[in-house]
């Protein structure tokens, strides 16, 4: 296989990556990896194991002190400030502390990642109402998202992620405040927008989101300790839920 | 959603957040702008006055004896390297005489047994009519007593030294509420504009994380500064032209109003108050958004 036809085959490849914060603290030491388009990858990990902090450089939020990060082809290094940002409307983020705005309704919050990429009036009301429907949220339309309880409030967050239909997603602990049934909800959400070709980075503690199909790696004191794995490969904690 | 739907959605949007600040910086803006579109429109109708001064801009120059025309010529030379005039006239004693006898009328009995020649030659200087010519009559009226063979030079010296110290204060309050406008319409923009940054530094950041342009954050608050500038500065004209009415209807026929006639602005000069206004608050919300990036 070919650089460039690696390259189209290649959503995320990471390689050698460190990050260091000061004064001391080795967030994640040396980490290479590569996720294919349409791949969906979980990384798990004790927390402080460096999940976060992956996420992060993968969005571009920070760099690493050493190491290449290349995110659709683009080195992110070298990505000017309109790549960066054509970069990140091209890629749902579900963040762990939401980032939702409170005094914005469910609806205006979710269409929110679909204004900034100029998506018609009729596709963000359509869409909106799409997510909320799949995600049992249709009577939460007009609530402002200051009063939801958290695990309403983490749907929202991911509906908006996944809302622009992006070709990457990354999602940091989208479950961790859901029960078993809305957990599904959303795992099917997101193997829905891996069926339309998206590529999804979901890092995680909860067994039963990686025990859906997909590849698994496990971090542990911001080191990779087992390569990628292939869904069906036990390791240590799967399917012990 | 084109950029320019979108720009308008935010546009309508931050105004429906902002709508009470939004409201303080409209009045203010209109309130600057009355302010100096009125003593600016007081200024202009002066200068237009004196334009219309007529005879009263007017130096006669009083000479000892009549000028034989070369040296009539040459002091029609000078006067014409000082500055542009509308006419220069030279009237001999028997013109002044004649002159005098028929504005005295029935009474000109008083002038038998008076010789024709007893009034002093003179030569009457029209500068042109214009404001800067009724700063300059003081130097015209100096530069002519240094010609040879003159006696006296005069002109309506108090009328006219009162009428220019009125224009320089008009001049002088006009600068000073155009700064003022300046000043309101910049600044407070700016500040109006920066708190918001503040208060929604948060969603500016998610903004960003988002992927939106930096045009999509910015412009909205530019079309912001630009209509609250254009609508402020035309409820500023507005509230101008009805008072001008209203003066123009209490004080009709009044010793004052006489004297000149009141005009409100021409429509360029309309135009350009709010092209200025606008173009200063979308400048003002404009620079003030540099603050964002630096969130």
């Amino acid at each position: 296989m070919d650089r460039t036809e690696n390259n189209n085959k290649v959503m995320v490849d990471l390689s050698r990556v460190t990050m260091n914060y000061p004064p001391d603290v080795q967030a994640l030491t040396d980490v290479s990896l590569q996720v294919d388009r349409g791949e969906i990858l979980f990384l798990t990990g004790m927390s402080g194991a460096g999940k976060t902090t992956l996420l992060r450089l993968i969005s571009g939020i920070e760099k690493p002190t050493k190491g290449y990060i290349e995110v659709d082809g683009q080195d992110l290094s070298k990505i000017s400030r309109a790549g960066l940002q054509k970069l990140r409307r091209q890629t749902g983020v579900a963040y762990q502390n939401f980032k939702l705005l409170a005094d914005r309704t469910v609806a205006q919050n979710i269409a929110l990642s679909m204004e900034v990429a100029y998506r018609s009036g009729v596709f963000i009301r359509k869409q909106t109402r799409d997510l909320l429907a799949q995600l049992h949220l249709e009577d939460k339309h007009n609530t402002k998202t200051g009063k939801l309880s958290r695990g309403e409030q983490q749907r929202v967050a991911i509906a908006r992620a996944v809302a622009n239909k992006p070709t990457l997603i990354l999602a940091d602990e989208p479950t961790g405040n859901l029960d078993a049934e809305t957990t599904k909800l959303v795992m099917d959400l997101f193997l829905r927008c891996k069926e339309s070709g998206t590529t999804i980075l979901i890092a995680t503690h909860d067994r039963f989101i990686y025990d859906q199909p997909g590849n698994i790696i496990q971090l542990e004191q911001g080191s990779i300790i087992d390569g990628t794995l292939p869904a069906d490969q036990e390791i240590p904690g799967r399917n012990e839920s | 959603m084109n950029f320019l739907f979108a720009v308008l959605h935010q546009t309508s949007r931050n105004l429906l957040l902002t709508w009470r600040s939004q409201i303080l910086s409209l009045m203010t803006i209109t309130l600057s702008v009355l302010i100096f579109s009125f003593f600016y429109l007081v200024y202009t109708n002066a200068l237009d006055a004196g334009k219309r001064l007529g005879d009263d801009l007017r130096l006669i120059v009083y000479l000892d004896e009549e000028p034989p025309p070369a040296l009539q010529e040459q002091y029609r030379d000078k006067i014409l390297k000082f500055d542009r005039v509308e006419k220069i006239e030279f009237v001999s004693s028997i013109q002044a005489y004649n002159k005098f006898k028929k504005q005295l009328g029935k009474d000109q009995d008083v002038l038998t047994d008076i010789p024709k020649d007893f009034l002093p030659p003179s030569l009457e200087v029209y500068p042109v009519r214009s404001l800067d010519s009724l700063s300059k009559i003081k130097r015209f009226s100096d530069y002519l007593q240094t010609f040879p063979g003159v006696l006296k030079v005069q002109y309506g010296r108090e009328w006219v030294e009162r009428f220019y110290s009125f224009i320089q204060l008009l001049r002088f309050v006009v600068i000073l509420s155009g700064s003022l406008l300046v000043l309101i319409t910049t600044f407070m923009m700016g500040h109006s504009i920066r708190l918001t940054l503040l208060t929604r530094q948060q969603e500016f950041k998610l903004l960003h994380l988002l992927g939106a342009t930096s045009n999509y954050i910015r412009m909205p608050f530019f079309l912001e500064g630009a209509l609250l500038g254009l609508f402020g500065s035309i409820a500023g004209m507005a509230a101008l032209y009805m008072l001008f009415n209203w003066i123009n209807l209490r004080f009709a026929g009044s010793a004052m109003l006489g004297m000149f006639t009141f005009n409100f602005f021409p429509l360029p000069i309309i135009a350009i108050i709010i092209g200025v206004a606008v173009v200063l608050c979308a400048g003002g919300s404009f620079s003030s958004t540099r603050k964002i990036f630096t969130l």
